[in-house]
């Protein structure tokens, strides 16, 4: 296992606790934990694909990154304005 | 063998400063005091895992992706932070501006609308 692939699990192993205020906080706090997470998942794609040298899944991290601003401000602008 | 040390370390710190973000984002009392533990994971951590992409693969199609992705994220982090902090002042005061939320100066139209208002 490289260290790609260990820095990926210890990523997703650290986000617990981030995890939990998505899971139990108030709406406001699980959208802010939401965010948190989706940024680190644009990581763990890049270093899975790093660590198993599948070039393709980068494109993976760059869509998630691109539809993390794009659909970040259309829930946040929702819950301002309707929920 | 240097750079893979470097790598090595670059990703360690990012898991550190990812951790450190993701237990502030728990135990912040309110989403004011939660988003400011979002920057660093979000921007900072990127960096670091980029620069040890970067540093074992060399320039190279894996790091340029790498790098556009951290783009999108540097653009996308600060714009949420505010939108995110915006949309949780209008849920909780009903406007975001101090003058119409009731806990900061008023402004000109407010003070103009209490001097004219009938005695």
């Amino acid at each position: 296992m490289s260290a790609f692939v260990a820095a990926a699990i210890a990523l997703l192993v650290v986000m617990i606790p981030a995890g939990v205020v998505l899971w139990r906080g108030k709406l406001m706090e699980a959208v802010v934990a939401y965010e948190m997470i989706s940024s680190v998942v644009v990581m763990v794609l890049a270093l899975l694909a790093e660590g198993f040298q599948r070039p393709g899944v980068f494109e993976l991290a760059i869509l998630l990154a691109v539809l993390l601003l794009g659909s970040g401000l259309v829930f946040v602008r929702a819950l301002e304005r309707w929920l | 063998m240097v750079t893979q040390i470097i790598a090595d370390v670059s990703l360690a710190v990012a898991v550190v400063i990812v951790a450190i973000s993701s237990i502030g984002v728990l135990v912040m009392p309110d989403v004011y005091g939660k988003v400011h533990f979002v920057t660093p994971a979000a921007l900072v951590a990127p960096v670091l895992i980029a620069l040890a992409i970067a540093i074992r693969e060399g320039y190279d199609q894996s790091s340029v992706q790498t790098w556009l992705a951290l783009l999108f994220l540097v653009i996308a982090g600060p714009l949420l932070a505010h939108a995110t902090l915006r949309a949780a002042r209008i849920r909780e005061k009903g406007d975001w501006r101090p003058g119409h939320s009731g806990d900061g100066p008023p402004d000109e139209a407010e003070g103009t609308e209490a001097e004219e208002a009938p005695r």
